[in-house]
């Protein structure tokens, strides 16, 4: 009698609390990815909803876009985010969100707010893959890709396989950008997205049906963030050298002129298969040097620069070919970073993890000393394979004698 | 010697004919009862009686080893005529049986015969003759039906009691084999054999054993099961704690690591107590094939029971409280299977775990004859077909079978059964508290087995209270190789601890 009474009792206790939080998979529209828009004095949230039933293989699937895109507006985001319930049948369910793509405007505007409710909120999180936009979030988020099914998974996976493959951006999490802008120099840089192709935008099943597609997302250009706010793009190439001189360069190709002075055409081009930068600040006079030493090691994937590669006194030429063409990718980088003043390297870090006093002194007018600093570089480049052949095909084609 | 209270014992009459009659009264005139009357040429002026059971019996040893001999005797002429001479020269030189015994009371003889003897009477003397002549037509020793092995023995228990205990001193041939034969239920009488190694077994144990069968006062022992419930230490636990097997092999592993073996007449099954809860994951045939195998195989069956009590409880929990624990795809497939579905996960779960139960029981009881129907019903329309009506999702599909699939590994039926049952528990919990509820209740499962006793060996020895000889862990979670298991496992006051002296590994034999 007495089990049977404790039994009942803890049933009760079950029947009381239990459930509260419990939520069907068919009761919540799973995001993929987030749009930060500023128009007309207010923040328009963009939530790209993935539809299961469109993704999942059978009939039906390839008929209908697999995602839905519908934005809310408010003073705030979670504001704007309950007012999506307005509109939306579903619970709006952010732990799966892949993306944040913020528009050009909020970007100007500083998009403090957005950081904001991302660390206050266990729904969001912090390992979502931030962008900005060169137009409207929502426009990135409404176009489709080939070969995803899930735009924002797709745009996910663009970023990471930029970064391990030419390194030209690298993937930014919230969690990054919280980390750089909560950090020393209170800067940092995203990535850019921009539609590229003609105008029209690739937001119908129908335009996947074709070989090309009108328009695409792409990655573009790198936006430097001071505060929390857009201060100014550089370009790919320039974002290359940002990459270099962060350590951020894991698997790259690099392609080189075979004269001397790095002029003509880029005839050749060598992977880096892996590089290290170390960074190393000091103080000249009232001025600061970054000394940059970066060793990275390679192999040559296509030479037209003639010799023999079996010799190794020739492969330390095409080495030193390459060292030039890294040192003036970080040249174009650094000098791009140093006109917009924005400390997006981590070089205050550097000075005061290591010279924490002279970095006190100097934290506040910072902004103005930064862009006074000059670089010293030493590239260290290993070729250690030249490839199947030595000689390159036009050497090779010179028969002796004729 | 296990009945409390014995029945008054009558005295034979020196009548044949009262005794005869006395006998046929008891038996209330039943068909069965063989009465044979006859007259012997070494005392024709006195008439004997056999008595037995038909089909009980070996007729032919009747005829040729008892009415034979007894008809056609010549006694040496010393041994006149006198009655009580006469029962022993019967005895000593005339009947060619092994089995013979004298009675005094009718209760005895009424008991032989019922076990298979054949029953002698003498006019004029109050004893009577019993003799062996049991025979009846038993199944063949066949291969194991329910614990099977790919290499291994393939000989199993039978119904016959004398057969299966020699079956088991055909693997130990030792006299320290010693077994004591108890009669319990009133009613059937039933032989119940307790084995155990002398100078191994804790006589501790022992004892205790003959002590919980001595209490049983049922009127019928039908199966092991019965005496499986009287004499485990606890009765209300859904963990088996006693083993049961119908390999004799086992039984006889079991008894050289020191536990007794109980048999009982009518069942192949057999009990071994006392066992720990990672008994159960042994499978014969483990200490058969090689140690790396049988340890991987040991694993797999390890984390195969912890799926079949905890996988649908996992999936109700992730699916409706932890989604975002889930890779982004399968998330979006789930869901996507989920679309149109009318119930929540825990209801679906429930649906097809009830339907997979009742399948199961269903396979296991109808007459073989229909059993393709009942795949055909069970695979096509109730699987394939459910999920296409969008009452179950696919997912919930793949998350029963499988549990049903990982709870068929487990080398013993019971323990599996066990998981079976908890399975339902965990899987309400899971769909009212997530995560917490399995935590709970996995909890609430492990206090519960940590408290358990097997004839007083803790249940979940070596792990609680853990063992800190090292020995003892080296056939728990995997088998070690035999050489290095020099300890007995059971984690008690064995009388002989180690069962082998050590420094036996085989050295690497180079050429």
């Amino acid at each position: 009698m007495k089990v049977i009474r404790l039994l009942l009792l803890c049933s009760l206790l079950l029947l009381q609390t239990g459930c509260w939080n419990r939520v069907e998979l068919n009761d919540i529209a799973i995001i993929s990815a987030t749009g930060v828009d500023w128009e007309n004095g207010k923040w328009v949230l963009t939530n790209q909803i993935v539809i299961p039933k469109a993704i999942s293989g059978q009939a039906g699937g390839g008929r209908t876009a697999a995602v839905n895109v519908f934005s809310s507006t408010g003073d705030n985001f979670r504001i704007a985010i309950s007012k999506a319930s307005q509109e939306s049948s579903r619970r709006l369910y952010f732990s799966h969100n892949q993306i944040v793509v913020i528009g050009q405007e909020a970007a100007r505007k500083g998009f403090g707010p957005l950081l904001e409710a991302y660390l206050r909120n266990h729904d969001s999180r912090e390992t979502v893959d931030v962008f900005l936009s060169k137009s409207t979030a929502r426009l990135m988020l409404e176009q489709l890709m080939p070969l995803e099914q899930i735009p924002g998974a797709a745009i996910q996976r663009m970023i990471v396989n930029e970064e391990k493959n030419s390194s030209s951006y690298r993937q930014m999490t919230i969690h990054q950008v919280l980390m750089d802008l909560l950090g020393h120099t209170k800067a940092t840089s995203i990535p850019g997205l921009a539609l590229a192709g003609s105008e029209e935008s690739t937001d119908k099943v129908e335009a996947l049906s074709h070989t090309s597609t009108p328009s695409k997302v792409r990655l573009s250009e790198l936006g430097l963030i001071y505060g929390d706010k857009l201060v100014g793009w550089i370009s790919d190439e320039q974002s290359k050298g940002v990459m270099w001189l962060t350590n951020n360069v894991d698997k790259a190709t690099v392609s080189f002129a075979c004269s001397a002075e790095g002029k003509g055409r880029e005839g050749s081009s060598a992977r880096i298969l892996h590089s290290s930068t170390k960074l190393k600040p000091q103080q000249r006079g009232d001025k600061w040097v970054m000394k940059v030493d970066i060793a990275a090691e390679g192999s040559l994937l296509e030479s037209d620069c003639g010799g023999n590669l079996m010799k190794p006194e020739e492969v330390r030429e095409v080495e030193q070919l390459v060292e030039k063409r890294i040192a003036s990718i970080i040249a174009d980088g650094w000098e791009a970073v140093r006109k917009n003043k924005t400390d997006v390297l981590g070089f205050g870090t550097q000075i005061y993890k290591q010279y924490p006093k002279a970095w006190k002194a100097m934290e506040s007018r910072w902004k103005e000393e930064f862009p006074l600093m000059e670089i010293e570089l030493t590239v260290n480049m290993k070729l250690s394979s030249t490839g199947m052949s030595g000689k390159s095909f036009k050497e090779a084609q010179k028969k002796p004698g004729l | 010697m296990t009945q409390t209270k014995k029945p008054a014992l009558t005295p034979l009459s020196p009548s044949l004919r009262a005794n005869v009659q006395a006998v046929n009264a008891r038996f209330g005139g039943s068909s069965d009862l063989v009465v044979r009357l006859f007259r012997s040429d070494a005392a024709p002026e006195r008439e004997l009686g056999l008595l037995y059971l038909e089909g009980l019996v070996n007729t032919d040893v009747i005829n040729e080893s008892l009415l034979a001999p007894l008809m056609s005797m010549k006694l040496p002429p010393h041994m006149e005529r006198k009655s009580d001479r006469l029962v022993e020269a019967l005895r000593t030189s005339v009947v060619s049986i092994g089995g013979m015994k004298e009675a005094a009371a009718l209760e005895e003889g009424l008991q032989q015969l019922t076990d298979g003897w054949c029953l002698i009477f003498i006019d004029g003397s109050t004893v009577a003759l019993m003799a062996a002549v049991g025979g009846t037509k038993e199944r063949a020793i066949g291969i194991p039906q329910t614990q099977t092995v790919i290499r291994g023995p393939q000989r199993g228990f039978v119904e016959e009691l004398g057969t299966n205990i020699s079956l088991i001193r055909r693997i130990i041939r030792t006299p320290d084999l010693h077994v004591q034969t108890h009669k319990i239920g009133t009613q059937t009488h039933s032989n119940v054999a307790v084995m155990h190694l002398h100078g191994v077994a804790d006589q501790s144990i022992v004892k205790e054993v003959y002590r919980r069968l001595a209490a049983i006062d049922l009127d019928g022992i039908l199966e092991s099961g019965y005496i499986e419930e009287y004499i485990q230490d606890e009765t209300f636990t859904m963990f088996p704690t006693l083993l049961n097997s119908e390999r004799p092999d086992a039984v006889a592993a079991g008894l050289l690591e020191g536990r007794v073996a109980i048999l009982v007449d009518g069942t192949p099954i057999a009990l071994v107590a006392p066992t720990t809860f990672f008994s159960f994951f042994q499978s014969p045939e483990d200490y058969y094939q090689r140690f790396d195998i049988a340890s991987f195989v040991r694993t797999i069956r390890y984390a195969a029971y912890v799926m079949s009590m905890l996988l649908p409880a996992l999936y109700i929990a992730v699916t409706t409280f932890h989604q975002e624990m889930l890779p982004t795809t399968l998330l979006i497939s789930l869901a996507a299977q989920r679309e149109g579905v009318p119930f929540p996960g825990l209801v679906e779960a429930l649906l097809m775990e009830m339907t997979f139960e009742v399948l199961r029981e269903a396979g296991l009881r109808m007459p073989r004859a229909i059993g393709p129907a009942i795949s055909i019903v069970g695979a096509l329309v109730l699987g394939q077909s459910a999920v296409q009506a969008g009452i179950v999702s696919a997912g919930m599909v793949i998350v029963v079978s499988f549990t049903a699939i990982s709870n068929f590994v487990m080398p013993e039926n019971n323990m599996a059964a066990t998981s079976r049952v908890i399975r339902f528990g965990i899987m309400i919990m899971a769909g009212m508290l997530g995560f917490f509820g399995i935590f709970i209740s996995v909890l609430f499962v492990l206090a519960h087995l940590a408290s358990l006793r097997s004839f007083g060996v803790p249940y979940m020895s070596p792990i609680a209270p853990g063992a800190k000889n090292s020995g003892l862990w080296r056939d728990v979670f995997v088998r070690a190789p035999w050489w290095s298991i020099m300890l007995r496992p059971l984690d008690m006051k064995l009388r002989n601890p180690r069962r082998q002296s050590s420094g036996r590994k085989p050295p690497a034999q180079r050429h």
